[in-house]
């Protein structure tokens, strides 16, 4: 498809006009809370280029995303492996009056909340990137879209599964030991071709109080994935050979998950539903599972001269009904009985400033994510964000947090936008 | 001359409008484009008298009473390809939708409290929705004239308003607005809105430019409208929330 879509894109340049768009980063964090035997910082030069083209009825975009690690360019044997160029996105779009088709590689959002959106699986996140952002991979895929007054009906088709690659051991988001490597080749229940299908539909009541709604129906490979290892003896602390080297693999396996997400406006406030529950295709690993999250997000507006203040509250839970597979912690799923409580200050102002920030608790394992992230607008074009995060991991089980250890860490980043 | 006299009350009061007839002919007389399209730009001067300036793209859908609009963002560049849409209500808060590229989401917007700046500037998000008289209450009597102008004095029926009255300044000629006064929830003057450039495509006139000045903090926002059209033939499918990703 890359091979249509390309040629496609240039032809139009020829004779139409593209807009082109993108950012230059320059990303660097330092943690202050880290295992000895990983880098102490990270500083990362990421560019970003979008071309689109649009008309009445066309549109052609393709977005293109590339890094440079500073390990891996200045170190023969600590490198990252976080080096790295992707085409994110390139896609045609064709809109009929009630109907619309695509086709190409893209991103799509599924997903109502603000801390986590437990729905929004379908394209996978680059494991090379801060696990404590999203960074997705583009994915081929084609659909069809039929539009009501007020809704829209889609069947989607994900077209393969593709590899994960990972980021090496000094990195600090790299969270297995340092003798576990990382197999980037998938493991698929099925050829890694086989069609994930998704039907979904979705609109908006016109009622006093408004509400938006989506349902979604997959039959496919399942966006939670699990780790197997080659040598699971190296892996036990009582094993003679624990420590030797061992191989990690992602495993994909097929479901069909049922999801949906939804927005009601109650005045200034908004509530919010994203829910999942899918039944597994015979894994000898993983079960049956859902996911439900609950959100509450009050805005005051002149909260202080033309500043809001949102306030944030979220609740998730992760459940499993098969007792000899793979719990929640060998899935490394973090939000699994955990409160968010959060507070969003826009400021409002000409360089649209704004300060997010909250806990994360989880009350089954006794873990804590302190968060707060600065972004504002300077010179036009240039924009500037600071976060802090700690992270205080569980003691008495390991869980995804547990393994990357106890974590703080101050990051800035500066972006020039064109 | 008692007779004349007497003739002439007759007659004026025979012609004489109420504040919210006044208001009523305002809004008529804005009525009627259809829909439109244009580019809008919008230049913030702080106090200082620095000047920092925006560009969006407009599309507006004329209703009986609850039109629709899409706006987006073209400049600054971070967020360029931002949208808005939104469909206005009378009887219910609207509903309102923004669009963020980076992220590919569509994310509704609670719209009870629309007293929130936009984009920074020194307009509020009920500045720019369109103008209803049944959003206002009305003083009683006759509206007067006075330089050619008729001054409206009237309240915000919703209490999520941030302005207790304005007061309105409307040409007794033409009834377009030449300006508005705005007062806080402090019943003090918070804002003054001066409205030129009016321009007529044939049986109907759109608005060209508003100053937006506040005397609180001394800064101004002034939006200019340009490559308006007017009945270009949108529909109200124009508007649906799949135009947000496109």
């Amino acid at each position: 498809m890359i091979h249509l879509l390309l040629p496609l894109l240039v032809a139009v340049s020829a004779f139409a006009e593209i807009e082109v768009s993108g950012h230059l980063d320059l990303d660097s964090q330092f943690y202050l809370t880290a295992p000895d035997s990983k880098h102490k910082n990270s500083f990362t030069a990421q560019q970003s280029l979008e071309f689109n083209y649009t008309n009445d009825e066309l549109t052609l975009y393709s977005k293109l995303y590339a890094q440079e690690d500073y390990y891996d360019f200045v170190s023969a044997d600590q490198k990252n492996e976080r080096t790295f160029a992707r085409l994110d996105e390139l896609y045609m779009k064709y809109d009929f009056d009630d109907d619309a088709i695509q086709a190409g590689k893209s991103i799509k959002f599924w997903g109502a909340l603000e801390l986590r959106n437990i729905v929004d699986g379908f394209n996978p996140q680059d494991l090379r990137s801060d696990l404590l952002s999203v960074d997705k991979l583009g994915v081929w895929n084609a659909s069809y879209s039929h539009y009501t007054e007020s809704g829209e009906l889609s069947l989607i088709v994900k077209l393969y599964e593709q590899n994960q690659e990972m980021a090496a051991y000094p990195y600090v988001y790299y969270f297995f030991p340092s003798f576990v490597s990382y197999d980037s080749k998938l493991k698929t229940q099925d050829a890694d071709t086989r069609p994930s299908v998704y039907l979904t539909y979705s609109g908006s009541t016109d009622t006093e109080y408004a509400l938006d709604y989506m349902f979604i129906y997959e039959n496919g490979y399942d966006s939670q994935r699990y780790f197997t290892a080659d040598k699971p003896q190296n892996l036990s602390p009582l094993s003679p050979t624990y420590g030797n080297p061992t191989v990690f693999e992602s495993n994909a396996y097929i479901v069909n998950k049922f999801m949906t997400y939804n927005t009601l406006v109650l005045g200034a406030t908004l509530i919010k539903l994203e829910a999942l529950y899918a039944k597994v295709d015979e894994d000898i690993n993983v079960g049956d599972y859902s996911h439900v999250a609950f959100g509450v997000e009050h805005t005051l507006e002149n909260f202080y001269e033309s500043a809001a203040l949102g306030l944030i509250a979220e609740y998730y839970r992760y459940d499993t009904y098969e007792s000899d597979k793979y719990s929640d912690i060998e899935l490394f799923e973090t939000m699994q009985n955990d409160l968010f409580v959060g507070l969003r200050y826009s400021l409002n102002n000409t360089e649209d400033s704004s300060v997010v920030g909250g806990v994360v608790t989880d009350f089954e394992y006794d873990e804590q994510v302190y968060y707060m992230k600065f972004e504002s607008r300077f010179a036009e074009s240039y924009k500037i964000g600071v976060d802090y995060y700690y992270i205080e991991p569980s003691t008495s089980h390991l869980t995804a947090y547990a393994l990357l250890g106890q974590h703080q860490r101050v990051a800035v980043n500066v972006a020039y936008h064109f | 001359m008692r007779y004349l006299l007497a003739v002439l009350f007759m007659y004026s009061s025979l012609f004489a409008m109420t504040n919210f007839e006044v208001a009523k002919k305002s809004e008529d007389v804005m009525s009627g484009f259809k829909d439109s399209t244009s580019k809008m730009q919008m230049t913030l001067v702080n106090a200082a008298g620095q000047k920092k300036i925006r560009t969006m793209k407009m599309k507006v859908l004329e209703g009986e009473d609850e039109d629709k609009s899409l706006m987006e963002f073209i400049t600054p560049a971070d967020v360029k390809g931002t949208k808005f849409l939104s469909y206005e209500h009378v009887d219910k808060d609207d509903d309102q939708w923004l669009y963020l590229p980076a992220l590919k989401r569509v994310k509704r917007i609670a719209s009870k409290n629309k007293s929130g700046a936009f984009m920074g500037s020194e307009f509020s998000y009920e500045d720019l929705s369109a103008f209803n008289v049944k959003k206002y209450n009305y003083e009683e009597g006759e509206a007067t004239a006075k330089n050619s102008l008729y001054t409206i004095v009237s309240q915000p029926t919703s209490k999520y308003s941030g302005y207790t009255k304005l007061i309105s300044f409307i040409d007794a000629k033409t009834f377009l607005v030449q300006k508005i006064e705005y007062y806080d929830r402090k019943k003090e003057l918070l804002k003054v809105a001066v409205f030129k450039d009016y321009q007529h495509f044939g049986d109907v006139v759109r608005i060209g430019q508003i100053t937006m000045s506040n005397v609180q903090n001394d800064k101004t926002t002034i939006l200019v409208w340009s490559e308006q059209k007017v009945k270009t033939g949108l529909r109200s499918k124009d508007f649906h929330k799949r135009y947000l990703k496109k």
